[in-house]
């Protein structure tokens, strides 16, 4: 059932009674359990609370309550947004067995919709990585090929979602968190505007930037998770007060007339071939459907990524800064120096050892993509260079934005591969940070300007693995870009297709 | 200006402030792995930004001051429920004043 169905199917299903949720959930966890032995998508499986929140959605339709728009709908969850109750690890040893006692406003919204949370997802520690390999607990394999990464830092979301353990997924997006791995796995994956969607409870990355964001089967089960999470929340000071929007119903738009800007600085060196091929196909599908499409230009694409690990490891650096082994997580108290065996570190050269404790916990709890990010973004707020590298990062952000804003008042959309290749070997980069790094080229730039941009499958390559095109709107017009997303999806070869090595 | 070359004692300097212990041989690899990576960030220096204003947040203009008054927050129980040392009722932290 869930090999086929999507979020949208199995609410209606639900809804009309044709299904029960205790038997959507009991598949769901079935399928967990027979594929994440080997693709390591969950680093935690909530089986009783799955089935209790099951029962209850059963138990309110025999009563003849209302039911939500996601009643009976298994979802995973990434492991940097908390959950009351179940462990919320951010994939690091620092917060190995930290339990939070809040939900995040989403996990509210979805539990209110009458959702049901299966499980937490495996990520880069800290989401800080491209391909779940930065996890504390070990990688995540790509359901389309298991010596392949799902892609990351949300790639435990991609690959459940991929695997069809469940029709959705929650995942956060820092520089394409979301889209890249949405890309490698074949999913569609949503950075919603920055602002849209609550941060409250959201493990901190890097705050003026993170956005929580759906990944679905379908173009429609993603827009309906973002119309559930969505909407202000006075516990996020950056969450915004916008108009709310139908999405699902931005899917069954008319495409006609709508302009979409290509920039050729998305296609040029680093770029394969194939997958150039195939987006540009989609996007030829697209002109078919009555789209108009042009070239635009986005002269400060090279240098957003330079820009994006300036102010994105100055603002983890002070972010992360908050695990000292105090509040809560991992506390490592530091050897007793020589010439004081047996005694308390505490009384070492008669002052304090706090900072041996800081410094033996952060040491102990974070792992080492952690450990360079953090040093990067101190060393660039440090005194001496705060000018010469912060500030004249934020100045170029200033200019990637006004790069956006030229383009968009061309087009409506902007479309372009999400990631210049297809999934990578496992191992292939993990030992050069800055190829490493070279992943995100696309996304990045509309992370920085705080834009809304989504990722689904186009054509797969010759090998079977998945493209994604990735669609750019301007803030606020998630809608129009879900539009132009499910126009693609009715034409896409991909929509089709399952991952062969899970579907035995 | 001139750019600093990222040497044990940066990575040295910046590890203190940033409360990190490293071994010696992170010490050398970190200084190597971000002499890199800072080379790659001083492309930055091509582009004139004299007249651009620095973005340190994006669509503010949206986000209301919340209303000044007291709400709920974590029971006390809660907040310390998952501090890894509890002393009485409060954290506990090594004794730093004789």
């Amino acid at each position: 059932m869930l090999e086929d169905l999507g979020v949208t199917q199995i609410a209606e299903k639900v809804r009309t009674g044709e299904l029960t949720a205790e038997k959507v959930t009991e598949e769901s966890l079935a399928r967990i359990a027979a594929l994440d032995g080997e693709l390591h998508a969950f680093l935690h499986v909530a089986r009783g609370d799955a089935l209790d929140q099951a029962r209850e959605v059963d138990r309110r339709r025999s009563r003849g309550d209302g039911l939500g728009v996601l009643a009976g709908v298994p979802v995973a969850i990434k492991d940097a947004i908390c959950t009351r109750s179940a462990p919320t690890t951010a994939g690091s040893k620092i917060l190995a067995k930290y339990v939070p006692p809040y939900d995040a406003t989403v996990i509210e919204r979805l539990r209110g919709a009458g959702a049901i949370i299966v499980g937490k997802t495996n990520m880069d520690e800290f989401a800080m990585g491209s391909s779940t390999e930065n996890s504390a607990f070990g990688p995540t394999k790509n359901p389309w090929d298991l010596s392949r990464t799902p892609g990351g830092s949300s790639g435990g979301s991609a690959a459940a979602v991929a695997a069809r353990m469940t029709p959705c997924a929650l995942g956060s997006d820092t520089g394409g968190s979301i889209r890249q791995p949405a890309s490698l796995t074949g999913t569609v994956g949503v950075k919603p505007t920055y602002g849209r969607v609550s941060r409250f409870g959201l493990i901190a990355f890097a705050s003026s930037l993170d956005q929580i964001g759906p990944f679905a089967t379908d173009v429609r089960g993603a827009a309906r998770l973002l119309s559930v999470i969505s909407g202000h929340d006075a516990r996020d000071s950056t969450s915004l007060v916008v108009p709310s929007v139908d999405f699902e119903a931005a899917c069954g738009r008319s495409v006609r007339g709508l302009r979409i800007g290509v920039p050729d600085e998305y296609f040029g060196e680093g770029l394969d071939a194939e997958v150039g091929r195939s987006v540009r196909a989609a996007i030829g599908e697209l002109e078919a459907e009555g789209c108009k499409v042009t070239p635009v230009k986005l002269p400060h694409t090279n240098f957003a990524l330079a820009t994006y690990y300036v102010l994105a490891t100055a603002e983890a650096s002070s972010n992360l800064a908050r695990f000292d082994g105090v509040r809560y997580g991992l506390r490592v108290d530091p050897a007793s120096p020589p010439g004081v065996a047996g005694a308390p570190a505490s009384v070492r050269s008669g002052v304090s050892d706090l900072r041996g404790m800081y410094g033996a916990t952060r040491d102990a709890g974070f792992g080492a993509e952690v450990k360079r990010r953090i040093l990067l973004g101190t060393f660039v707020l440090s005194a001496g260079y705060y000018d010469a590298y912060y500030l004249k990062a934020q100045k170029v952000r200033t200019l990637v934005r006004q790069d956006f804003e030229r383009a968009f008042a061309q087009v409506d959309v902007i479309c372009s591969p999400t990631s210049p290749t297809t999934a990578f070997r496992l191992g292939e980069k993990v030992d050069e940070p800055l190829s490493m790094y070279l992943n995100d080229v696309y996304t990045l730039p509309a992370s920085l300007a705080g834009i809304p941009a989504m990722s689904l499958p186009c054509a797969p390559s010759a090998a079977g693995l998945p493209v994604g095109l990735h669609i750019m709107a301007r803030p606020f017009e998630e809608a129009t870009m879900l539009a132009v997303a499910a126009a693609w999806e009715t034409h896409s070869p991909a929509s089709a297709l399952r991952p062969t090595p899970i579907s035995r | 200006m001139a750019r600093p070359k990222i040497d044990r004692d940066v990575v040295l300097h910046v590890a203190k402030l940033a409360s990190l212990s490293l071994s010696d041989g992170e010490v050398d690899r970190f200084a190597a792995e971000l002499g890199r990576i800072v080379a790659h960030v001083e492309q930055l220096d091509a582009l004139d930004t004299r007249d651009a204003v620095a973005t340190a947040h994006v669509q503010l203009e949206c986000a209301p001051w919340r209303e000044d008054e007291v709400r709920p927050g974590l029971s006390h129980e809660d907040a310390l429920s998952q501090a890894p040392r509890v002393e009485g009722d409060g954290f506990a932290v090594p004794m730093f004043v004789e």
